[in-house]
């Protein structure tokens, strides 16, 4: 364990050393939340769907966060693929090297869901704080899945990064109050974690069934992403 | 697919590498135009304690993907490869993070081999003095020239003192003084009993070597 945190640490360290990836975690939530926010509403409506301004300006702080961290959980894995299987093969193992990705790519994502909802927070204020921070943390957690997951499926840099936009492209433009519904708004990975965070946004509830739903989906992208940097690093013996 | 087993139980011999009958094809392109490239046909290799052994070849014959199935980063089709001790294993490209120092890697790689504070140390020092890189000890791998990240490649491969150690193409971009002490270091390495293999498509120290395996076809035979 004290091995994947320590190898976990240089990971990290290793991502905060690049000045642009940390100009970038605070900047993008910032673009999201005070500009693409009120383009999102526009869109929405044209697309037929009912996205209002303190809904689209909540929703934004989740699309920042899952921007940024499929983005980080698509290079954890392909940037240093090679280094961090002669590592496993070395005796640390795939499990550790996946354990520590894992680790790495987790605070990242705590730090861009942190200023994500900071700038929501600062920006037009919440109704359910506690909610709208959770919600968050749900799509955090499922764009790491969805950004891994493409890293090991695709091994050049252009293709794999282009596949983890289309994908969002697809995840926000189908996402609740988007669209008048049906087809892929049923089926998006952030359907639940979206409502939650319109909800929160407007001072509403959510019904149990969004919540758990949300957590669902969550964890098992968590899951995904740790068997995606696992598959990466394992031996072939 | 056969297993790997342990030489050690399995033969009792000082044979610290042994491949017989590796065969590995790939799959590349899409329906219609997919085709399956056999690179490796049967290929047989052995080495014991204490041998320094060369392994050429034309480019693209195999020999990188040979010494990736060794090590388990590629799987094999068939043979069987059997491995005594711990490896030590040099890639061709350096596989490190580039924003990681020098030092660091050592880290790394001291807790990869199990290795004890105090043995890690030592291993550290010594290397960063054999290979005369110590003043780059804390920078980062993107500030180093190709000769000093290709040190610190060989020097992960060798910190934990290996039973068998296999360098791909381990001397590209070295210096001569550099280039000269490799093959010092790996002379004095072997008669402290490493087992060696070096890769290469092109070897100009053959009389340094007990024995060189020439990889054609996908097939390996022993070079007079």
């Amino acid at each position: 364990m004290s091995g994947a945190v320590e190898v976990g640490g240089a990971f990290l360290r290793e991502q905060l050393r690049s000045p642009l990836n940390v100009a970038l975690l605070f900047a993008i939530p910032v673009f999201f939340v005070l500009i693409f926010a009120g383009v999102l509403g526009e869109f929405a409506a044209a697309l037929g769907g009912d996205l209002a301004e303190q809904a689209a300006t909540s929703i934004s702080a989740g699309w920042a966060a899952a921007f940024l961290c499929g983005a980080l959980g698509f290079f954890q894995l392909h940037s240093s693929r090679e280094a961090d299987r002669r590592l496993a093969g070395a005796g640390l193992g795939a499990w550790r090297v996946a354990g520590a990705r894992m680790g790495s790519a987790l605070a990242l994502g705590a730090v861009a869901s942190l200023i994500a909802y900071l700038t929501l927070l600062l920006r037009s204020g919440i109704e359910h704080p506690p909610h709208a921070a959770v919600a968050i943390l749900f799509f955090t957690a499922i764009y790491i899945g969805i950004g891994a997951l493409c890293g090991a499926l695709v091994r050049g840099s252009l293709e794999g990064s282009l596949l983890v936009v289309l994908v969002f492209s697809l995840d926000v433009f189908s996402g609740p109050a988007m669209t008048s519904g049906g087809g892929l708004a049923d089926v998006t990975p952030t359907r639940d974690a979206a409502n939650l965070l319109i909800a929160a946004g407007s001072g509403k509830g959510s019904p149990a069934g969004e919540w758990f739903g949300a957590a669902a989906v969550g964890v098992g992208a968590l899951v995904v992403a740790l068997l995606a940097f696992w598959t990466v690093a394992r031996s072939r013996r | 697919m056969p297993k790997r087993t342990d030489l050690a139980a399995a033969t009792g011999t000082d044979v610290v590498l042994r491949m017989k009958g590796v065969r590995k094809s790939f799959r590349r392109g899409l329906p219609p135009r997919r085709r399956e490239i056999r690179v490796l046909k049967g290929a047989d290799l052995e080495i014991r304690r204490a041998e320094l052994v060369g392994l050429v070849g034309e480019n693209g014959s195999g020999k990188s993907t040979l010494m990736q199935i060794v090590v388990g980063m590629l799987s094999r089709d068939a043979g069987e490869v059997s491995l005594r001790g711990r490896i030590g294993y040099c890639p061709q490209t350096p596989m490190v993070w580039e924003k990681l120092t020098v030092a660091e890697h050592f880290a790394l790689f001291a807790r990869a081999y199990g290795l004890e504070p105090t043995d890690a140390r030592q291993a550290e020092g010594t290397l960063l003095d054999e290979l005369q890189f110590e003043r780059y000890r804390d920078v980062r791998v993107e500030e180093l020239s190709g000769g000093t990240r290709q040190k610190l490649n060989l020097a992960l491969a060798l910190m934990h003192r290996p039973d068998l150690l296999l360098l791909d193409e381990p001397y590209a971009g070295f210096d001569w003084e550099t280039y000269m002490r490799f093959w010092e270091m790996s002379e004095r390495l072997r008669l402290e009993g490493m087992g060696i293999l070096i890769v290469s498509h092109l070897l100009a120290e053959r009389e340094r070597l007990d024995r060189i395996y020439n990889l054609f076809d996908g097939r390996t035979e022993v070079k007079e």
